[in-house]
């Protein structure tokens, strides 16, 4: 009896949940109030998109966990954590976290206070030219890392100018002076595609400001720092935190440059180097990669969080 | 007399913290004579540490050695008879010319396929209020993966078809389509979309074809810069064209990364100048449409 | 032209109500105003018949057809907003052109179309150039004629002189108003603006918190006002409670003759500034406050009892300086009482 009751409502529950479904289906279908017509254009409009998200990020994405967990290197195959173990008990990958993390930490902190300089200047200040300093601080963000890296090397490698001008001038020699290849040339590397990154992100968040604000701070006898501090921090905050969520996450996905400069073992390296020279070992690189993915979305949505979407701007 | 004096002390006390208070303030003033230099110092060092490398590259690709200070032997044009495929050159096959053509067909694709996808969702952002708005918003304007990870996804989502023509463009689209989606946006936000919209639908227009005769015309430029940025990052991605890349036609930017890490240095400055010179063009052209360069910021 | 119909329209949104039971009906021929203040409902109203929103209950009609499913492209209706809203890739001549085009009219008749719109609201010289190259009154003025372009089975005004310069504004004002009037259109406007609304409009309604308070000419909705809301919304009125006993009104200070008004213990009684005589009456007050506004002094005094009253003095009156005493009295055809 009692069976009978609880299936009855099942089936009842079940019924109205398809009928909702179906309600919503029709309207989509067939909309007849403007709301449901604005519903179904969303759906149209956002359907390229997803289609696009689906079949080129979130499927490969989905892979790549099955892949993480496979037995074969070359099929889904079975189950087996073996490619977690190593990632979680060999000290490489340890070693490997560290160094993304801190030097991306490390890179983007850097960038991002040179590029609050930089907007400032950009807002503030009476610039001649100014449209061409906008044009050559976003020059890098076109260039590629290996791009960058070739341009450490022309300026700080072995042959490079600067090495070869501080050899001429103290005699010492061009090998020991070359940093190219030295982590403070992958720093350099790194700043020379995060700054100009971190100062578009900024640039409209510094033109937004409300001037008025500075200007009675400054009528009532605070000097441009205290107004700084006091008035036009506050208010740029949001697209500094944003500047910083979208710097690192780009310090984190920055390849081409460590591959030129191989000072550093991090992430994406590793990834190259376990599919390229360690054999196709894709079990590994997709639990690696699937990590990363993970690490860089839960980021950005925490990061998101303390902003309002306005500030995001790439 | 008690309360004169009582009032007397209490002005001196007044214009006495007014003293300190002016004092304190003139002290503070130094930012004003010191930030601003130490700013534009900022400025003047970075500007050049983002251009010399530039300019140092381009000009090296004319000389003939590299071993002293400076480059030597100017003007030679070797360096680049090699790179654009005219003359034979050590390290490298082929010249420049197929895999270009090869890299703006594929960044040609990859754009027209982001115009198809990046204008509608960027248009459903800026106008509509629905469920997970924020979430679909984050995920459309910043890059979804990382190059390098989506290249792994690829090679074990699509293991035949993934470093091939149409992967490689599916993989573009995908990389670049925040900056479509984001420089849309910033154009519509500038026109008063709903407004817009409702007169031209009041006057008989479909919604349909209010999309495509007044919003899309109105978004032109935001579309044209969206087009111009995706298109140059495209034509030189690396990261994820490196992973994937098995055969076929070699696109532009492997192109370049052999170039500089197996020709010799000046030879490689004069293949990386291909690459100065092309996005020095893009800039150009940017200008003229009206952003100053590679920002999703809509000039005001 | 058409008549347009509000069936008991209700509008809810997730909680809130916007519109509730509204019945109102748009003549054919008249310009309907619709004032109140701002959340009122009265977009919301305006949006409902243009068709951006659907309501949640109730019908919409034009000449008796309903029309509350219709998607707005097919109801011809002609809108017209305080943000011009102007296709800035299109010419003045195309944008008031547009809608024809949507119709199928072919391009000759259409440009003749245009251009006699664009003549009848004097901007004909601004055809060829770009909508962002006039002037604000420019603006509008094509909003219009693109709006009026397809012979709208009813025309929506949405706040369409709000942004506009005071001295501007009043002469487009009357400029539109008698235009439409000659056009013979069917119109609603919709303003928080009540002088600009009894200037263009042959009836008001007054909204309040989605409800409509009162229905009529500018005349009656000023003179007769029906609600304590109305009174204070239109115009400036002086409530003050009274009881009216025997046909006489009872202010408490003073009675006045009721002529045969409904007898209430617990009535209000608005009586509108220039319905106080002030210098010569049976009531002491005292001035408080004096604003001088040009053809007129408005005055803030105080009554016997305590209450406050504005009254408006000529400017030459001597002796109503703050702090005066003067003699009021109530013009016994300007008493109202609401119950």
């Amino acid at each position: 009896m009692a069976r009978d009751t609880a299936g009855g409502t099942g089936t009842e529950s079940t019924r109205t949940g398809v009928g909702a479904r179906l309600a919503a289906v029709r309207a989509l279908l067939s909309p007849r109030t403007e709301a449901e017509r604005e519903r179904r254009r969303v759906a149209v409009m956002s359907l390229p998109y997803f289609v696009l998200a689906i079949f080129g990020a979130f499927l490969p994405l989905g892979m790549l966990a099955r892949m993480s967990l496979s037995e074969n290197q070359f099929r889904n195959e079975g189950f087996s954590l073996d490619a977690w173990e190593t990632l979680a008990t060999e000290p490489v990958y340890r070693e490997i976290a560290w160094n993304t993390l801190w030097f991306a930490t490390v890179t983007t902190t850097f960038s991002v206070l040179v590029a609050v300089a930089l907007s400032h200047a950009l807002a503030k200040y009476d610039l001649p030219f100014r449209r061409w300093i906008v044009a050559m601080v976003s020059f890098p963000i076109a260039l590629p890392g290996i791009v960058v890296g070739f341009m450490i090397v022309v300026l700080l490698g072995r042959t490079g100018l600067l090495t070869n001008a501080v050899a001429f001038f103290t005699g010492g020699s061009r090998i020991d002076l070359a940093t190219a290849l030295t982590v403070g040339g992958l720093f350099l590397g790194y700043a020379f595609s995060l700054i100009p990154r971190a100062t578009m992100v900024l640039r409209g968040t510094f033109e937004e400001i409300n001037t008025d604000a500075e200007e009675a701070a400054r009528a009532l006898g605070a000097s441009p720092l205290l107004t700084f501090y006091h008035v036009t921090l506050p208010q740029v905050w949001p697209g500094v935190v944003a500047a910083f969520v979208l710097t690192f996450r780009t310090a984190l996905a920055i390849f081409g440059t460590v591959l030129v400069l191989p000072a550093l073992n991090v992430a994406t390296l590793r990834i190259n180097l376990e599919i390229q020279d360690l054999g196709f070992n894709l079990a590994v690189a997709s639990a690696m990669g699937l990590v990363y993915f993970v690490f860089i979305f839960g980021f950005t949505f925490a990061g998101v969080r303390l902003i309002d979407n306005e500030s995001l701007k790439i | 007399m008690s309360s004169e004096t009582q009032q007397d002390k209490q002005v001196e006390s007044a214009v006495e913290a007014g003293r300190q208070r002016r004092g304190g303030l003139h002290r503070l003033d130094v930012s004003a004579t010191v930030g601003r230099p130490v700013v534009k110092l900022v400025l003047g060092v970075t500007l050049t540490f983002l251009m010399l490398p530039v300019f140092v590259t381009l000009i090296a690709s004319f000389g003939t050695t590299w071993t002293g200070t400076l480059p030597r032997g100017f003007v030679n044009l070797e360096n680049w008879r090699t790179v654009l495929g005219l003359a034979e050159g050590p390290g490298v096959r082929d010249g420049v010319i197929t895999g270009l053509g090869y890299s703006a067909g594929l960044a040609t694709a990859g754009m027209l396929v982001n115009i198809v996808v990046g204008v509608p969702i960027a248009y459903s952002l800026v106008r509509y209020d629905f469920f997970a708005k924020d979430i679909v918003n984050t995920l459309a304007i910043l890059p979804i993966v990382p190059g390098v990870v989506l290249a792994v996804a690829f090679l074990r989502m699509y293991p035949e078809q993934g470093g091939s023509t149409l992967g490689l463009i599916v993989g573009y689209a995908l990389l670049k389509s925040p900056f479509m989606i984001l420089t849309v946006q910033s154009s519509l936000q500038s026109m008063n979309l709903q407004r817009v919209e409702e007169s031209a639908r009041s006057l008989g227009a479909s919604w349909t074809r209010t999309f495509l005769t007044v919003i899309v015309p109105n978004a032109r430029s935001g579309i044209v810069a969206g087009c111009i940025i995706t298109w140059t990052l495209a034509a030189a991605e690396f990261n994820f064209t490196y992973m994937v890349h098995s055969a076929g036609p070699r696109p532009f930017s492997l192109f370049l990364y052999q170039n500089i890490s197996r020709a010799p240095v000046l030879q490689g400055a004069a293949a990386v100048s291909v690459y100065f010179l092309i996005v020095t063009a893009v800039i150009l052209i940017l200008q003229t449409t009206g952003k100053a360069g590679f920002t999703t910021v809509e000039r005001k | 032209m058409a008549e347009v119909t509000l069936d008991s329209i209700t509008k809810r949104y997730r909680e809130e109500t916007a519109v509730e039971g509204i019945d109102l009906t748009v003549r054919d021929g008249e310009v309907l105003g619709v004032i109140g203040p701002s959340g009122c409902g009265k977009t919301t109203l305006l949006r409902t018949i243009a068709g951006f929103e659907t309501p949640t209950e109730g019908r919409v009609r034009f000449d008796g057809e309903d029309v509350t499913h219709v998607p707005p492209e097919n109801r011809n209706v002609g809108l017209v907003f305080q943000s011009y809203s102007l296709f800035d890739n299109m010419s003045v001549r195309r944008n008031v052109a547009f809608g024809l085009k949507m119709q199928g009219v072919g391009r000759s008749k259409r440009r003749a179309r245009a251009d006699e719109l664009l003549a009848l609201l004097g901007i004909e010289d601004q055809a060829e150039k770009s909508p962002q190259q006039l002037s604000g009154g420019q603006q509008q003025r094509v909003g219009l004629a693109r709006a009026l372009a397809i012979e709208p089975r009813i025309l929506l005004l949405d706040e369409p002189m709000t942004g506009l310069d005071a001295k501007l504004k009043r002469r487009l004002e009357t400029e539109i108003g008698s235009l439409l009037d000659e056009l013979g259109v069917t119109g609603l406007y919709v303003t928080h603006d009540q002088e600009e609304a009894m200037v263009m409009c042959d009836r008001l309604a007054v909204l309040d918190d989605g409800q409509i308070q009162q229905v009529g000419t500018p005349a009656e909705i000023y003179e007769r006002p029906e609600t304590g809301f109305v009174a204070d919304f239109v115009g400036t009125s002086n409530s003050l409670s009274a009881t009216v006993r025997n046909g006489e009104i009872d202010l408490g200070f003073t009675t006045y003759d009721g002529n045969g008004l409904p007898e209430t213990t617990d009535g209000t009684v608005i009586v509108r500034p220039e319905d106080v005589s002030v210098g010569d009456g049976d009531v002491e007050a005292v001035v408080r406050d004096r604003f001088y506004l040009g053809e007129r002094v408005r005055a803030r005094v105080e009554l016997p009892d305590g209450t406050g009253l504005t009254v408006d003095l000529d400017p030459s009156t001597d002796g109503a300086a703050v702090g005066d005493t003067v003699q009021v009295a109530f013009e016994t055809e300007g008493l109202h009482v609401i119950t």
